[in-house]
């Protein structure tokens, strides 16, 4: 190609015309390839034209403009700029022109070309103006002129005024139906879309710095329609959808719905739109709609739907203040399944519910719950949160604790008894461990923990003192546990009666050796053991009626206490009769050559023992020997007269003053040890009573210890703060009423442990 | 390692390796915008004796870190320390000095323009009006009254060390 002849530097027009023959090449016919010699020679035109020294001349309106503002040297180059804005205008004019004749894709098509055309065409013209940029357009930045930008800039200044401004409403229309057509099911071209994204924010000119760019441009020209445009689209589609179809297929629709729009966002829009556009979607497809799905809550809940119930909850998660009516609703219906589980097994079991069919209830309630909210809910805190609420609700006021509150804590505790108690039906260990961590889940609702400490702690003794207890690591494990949930000091006895029975052991021990040191033989026709237990840590009572010692325990009992008072002087021993066992043998059966064993009770035993004199004895005699009183002695004779041990006579009559017993020699029994030593029913139902009756009393000296302490720190306190600090204390062992509390502050005023400060204030002061 | 050609204003050809003729952003910009050539490039403001020296300055300096598009730091402004390898290869008669100075404007190298400029300063540093005109051969066109009026208005600056700053090129023109 021959180079073209190089204009004249000092000549404007002749610079110009040459210069616009090459920026209208690039502009139109980049595609052919720009030679080597017109680039260079346009550049070196530029250059040329602003070191000329005479060109200044041409243009005296500019230097006089500038020349006031710095002497000196002159910077040429203005006349460059203003007629390539003047090139740059009527170039857009034609293409906005153009545009103006195409609509929808054919115009999102035309302007994607154009613009692709013009920003490649205007960075070459950037690096062929490049000494126009470094020296007069620096310069006029410099110095602070608006509206100068450099080179490839300016391109961009005069596309958003010359055609942008005027097509950009078309092209958006365009780009909007283009995404409507997507949003009904069509396939669309979005690389289409991407590409108007992309103009629109290079066209974000940052005014303070030309160097970056800023969304301004695109927020206003492509956001904010496309947002509208959202909004008025689902609108009309879900009012429509919701009207033709159930709320759960709602659900399923505005779950892909928001997912699509999501992966709209990836696949051809900016990233800044992810938020807004989320926002608009969730408004327009869940909160307009929240009323509705809410509603639906319940049927789902009603139907354990948990898919739809995880569907409502991720949509109503999305948008602020979503959830909150939900976990009302929810907490309300657990409260209601629970008490109805409860009310159903009330009905079945009656008095006599078993503590197991009781738990597994309230157990079964929860269980389902929590699997709900761990998998539907996500485990959300908030929600936990109303479940457990429910939950307290229920384990603590439902039907079986209609009578009184601490009937929950009393059944939990049995059924840990039952678990913990050998048995014929023992679980296994890691099944039982499973169960006990059940019962501590019930636990944790119980507000009446002190009820359970007690019922607890006397079955526990049972269990040691009858060495009752399946497994020793069950028994540590379940104590860990309360320990854990509840502290030392609620466990405290528990594992202090553990120790005991230690002791015990080892002092069993100690006491064989002290026999054979002595010389006595050990047995002596009669094998002893016992246990000696601390009386403020065990809940044990001493015996309520008189006992004879029988006559062939006595040589062995006081040798016993002798050894006891020589080991630890001073201490008192209160033999607990009415819980120690012996075993008897019956050679006198004649049915069999083996003797039976019978197990009985120390009461029973001293009873039959009254058997090696006599055949027959009266229930007179009986009363005289044993010293027993009738409470004790006709449940043990009755327990005899069902085993056929003892013959009542006349046959047939009651027990009672005037009958006769006699020893039956046919006695039969399909096992060798028969065990006599039977709990009666009705001495079950009074320690229950009376347990209830010492929770009331260690109620009142917790609450009054409490007031004591709380006194002692704060000396003078108002009496309101002082009834909820005592609540607050108390609280994790139960819930104490406050006209309890009062009682207790006047019970302490009149002990005179506090003082009323002041007659009319109900300030209180501790008196040390 | 590929090369190029480059044709001086007087028409002497010059192969060069790729990279260091890429010092100049022209040539840069412009081989990225083109594309591969094959034939010389024409460089019509530089004659062959130039060029070559800005091609040498260009071939010492080609380890250089390219300097930043726009580096307007006043550390680059402000320093007179030219490094010593450059001090000599500035030791050229004014001609070629002024001659190298436009280059670089011409051809984009930014650096070399810099160390050009800074050779100018040094030489007018400390030197009164007429020892300058006298250095650069520069004739006085002030009338007596024109230089009394600049001289009052400069006083201030009459004191102190003359300025050191190095001129943009256009000044020292």
């Amino acid at each position: 190609m021959m180079q073209p002849k190089a204009p004249n530097r000092e000549d404007l027009g002749q610079t110009w015309s040459y210069l616009e023959a090459g920026v209208e090449k690039i502009m139109k016919d980049l595609q052919t390839g720009v030679d080597m010699t017109t680039y260079m020679g346009v550049y070196t035109a530029v250059h040329n034209f602003c070191t000329s020294q005479k060109a200044v001349n041409s243009s005296p309106q500019a230097l006089h403009n500038s020349g006031a503002v710095h002497r000196g040297a002159h910077l040429l180059g203005e006349d460059l700029y203003q007629n390539l804005i003047g090139y740059l205008k009527k170039h857009l004019t034609a293409l906005k022109d153009e545009a103006y004749g195409h609509a929808d894709e054919a115009l999102l098509a035309l302007y994607i070309r154009d613009w692709d055309r013009y920003t490649t065409a205007a960075k070459y013209i950037n690096h062929l103006f490049r000494y126009l940029n470094r020296h007069w357009v620096k310069r006029e930045m410099d110095e602070g002129k608006k509206n100068i930008y450099d080179v490839y800039t300016l391109h961009l200044v005069r596309w958003r005024l010359d055609l942008f401004d005027h097509v950009q409403k078309y092209v958006m229309d365009g780009v909007l139906k283009l995404v409507e057509k997507q949003r009904n099911g069509e396939t669309i071209e979005t690389a289409m879309v991407k590409s108007i994204v992309d103009s629109f924010v290079s066209l974000g000119l940052d005014e303070s710095d030309s160097s970056k760019s800023t969304l301004d441009v695109y927020r206003q020209f492509f956001e904010k329609p496309f947002l509208e445009a959202t909004t008025a689209y689902y609108q009309m589609e879900s009012k429509q959808f919701v009207a033709e179809n159930s709320v759960v297929e709602y659900m399923k629709k505005a779950e892909t719905r928001l997912a699509e729009e999501e992966g709209r966002v990836q696949m051809y829009l900016h990233p800044d739109i992810y938020g807004p556009l989320m926002k608009t979607c969730q408004k327009v497809l869940i909160q307009e709609h929240a009323p509705l799905l809410r509603e639906e809550f319940q049927v789902l809940l009603d139907n354990d739907r948990q898919s739809d119930l995880q569907r409502m909850y991720n949509l109503l998660s999305r948008i602020p203040d979503g959830l909150e009516p939900l976990r009302t609703k929810f907490e309300a219906h657990v409260r209601r399944a629970g008490t109805s589980a409860v009310d159903k097994i009330a009905d079945e079991g009656g008095d006599n519910l078993d503590p197991k069919v009781y738990v597994d209830a309230l157990l079964e309630v929860h269980t389902q719950y929590q699997n709900l909210v761990n998998v539907a809910f996500k485990g959300e805190a908030e929600f936990v949160r109303s479940l457990d609420n429910a939950c307290r609700e229920f384990v603590n006021r439902n039907k079986v604790c209609k009578s009184a509150s601490t009937k929950s804590p009393e059944l939990l505790a049995k059924y840990a008894d039952s678990l913990l108690r050998k048995s014929a039906k023992s679980a296994e260990e890691s099944d039982l461990e499973n169960k006990l961590s059940a019962i501590m889940t019930v636990f944790k609702y119980v507000e009446d923990k002190d009820v359970f400490q007690k019922f607890y702690s006397k079955m526990l003794a049972k269990r040691l003192v009858n060495f009752t207890s399946a497994s020793d690591d069950a028994e540590t494990s379940m104590i860990g546990k309360l320990k854990e949930a509840c502290g030392f000091e609620y466990t405290n006895k528990l594992q202090r009666m553990f120790q005991d029975m230690q002791i015990s052991k080892d002092l069993n021990d100690n006491y064989k050796a002290w026999l054979e040191e002595k010389g006595e033989s050990a047995s002596n026709g009669v094998d002893f053991s016992c246990q000696v237990l601390g009386t403020s840590f065990w809940p044990l009572n001493p015996p309520t009626t008189p006992f004879n010692i029988p006559e062939v325990i006595v040589q062995t009992y006081t040798r016993f206490v002798e050894f006891y008072n020589g080991k630890h002087n001073g201490r008192k021993l209160t033999w607990l009769w009415h819980l120690c066992k012996g075993e008897l043998k019956a050679s006198y059966c004649k049915a069999t050559k083996t003797p039976y064993t019978f197990q009985v009770s120390t009461y029973q035993m001293a009873m039959l023992l009254l058997f090696n004199d006599a055949t027959k004895i009266s229930y007179e005699e009986f009363e005289k020997s044993t010293g027993l009183s009738k409470e004790y002695m006709e449940p043990a004779l009755a327990v005899f007269l069902k085993a056929r041990v003892l013959t009542i006579s006349p046959p047939g009559s009651k027990i009672g003053p005037g009958t006769q017993y006699s020893l039956n020699f046919d006695f039969k029994s399909k096992k060798i040890r028969v065990n006599l030593n039977m709990a009666v029913r009705a001495e079950q139902k009074q320690e229950v009573e009376e347990t209830h009756k010492t929770i009331e009393e260690d109620r009142k000296l917790l609450m009054q210890s409490a007031i004591v302490r709380i006194m002692k720190a704060r000396k003078v306190l108002k009496h309101v703060v002082l009834v909820q600090e005592t609540i607050g204390q108390i609280k994790s062992r139960f819930t104490p009423k406050i006209p309890d509390i009062k009682k207790c502050i006047d019970i302490l005023l009149e002990k005179e442990y506090l003082e009323r400060l002041d007659g009319e204030r109900l300030d209180t002061g501790y008196l040390a | 390692m590929s090369e190029i050609k480059l044709l001086s204003s007087d028409q002497a050809t010059i192969t060069v390796e790729k990279s260091v003729a890429e010092r100049s952003i022209l040539i840069k910009n412009m081989l990225e915008d083109v594309g591969e050539v094959t034939e010389a490039i024409p460089i019509p403001n530089v004659n062959e004796n130039v060029l070559k020296k800005v091609i040498e300055w260009c071939e010492h300096h080609k380890g250089d870190p390219p300097a930043q598009a726009d580096d307007d730091s006043d550390s680059r402004k402000k320093s007179s320390d030219i490094d010593e390898w450059d001090q000599k290869f500035m030791q050229v008669d004014q001609e070629m000095l002024f001659e190298i100075i436009l280059a670089a404007n011409y051809l984009d190298i930014k650096p070399l323009l810099d160390v050009g400029c800074k050779t100018v300063a040094n030489m007018i540093k400390g030197k009164s009006p007429e020892e300058i005109r006298k250095t650069f051969n520069i004739q006085n066109d002030f009338t007596p009254d024109e230089e009394e009026q600049i001289r009052r208005e400069n006083e201030w600056a009459e004191e102190s060390v003359p300025r050191s700053q190095p001129l943009d090129i256009d000044e020292a023109c």
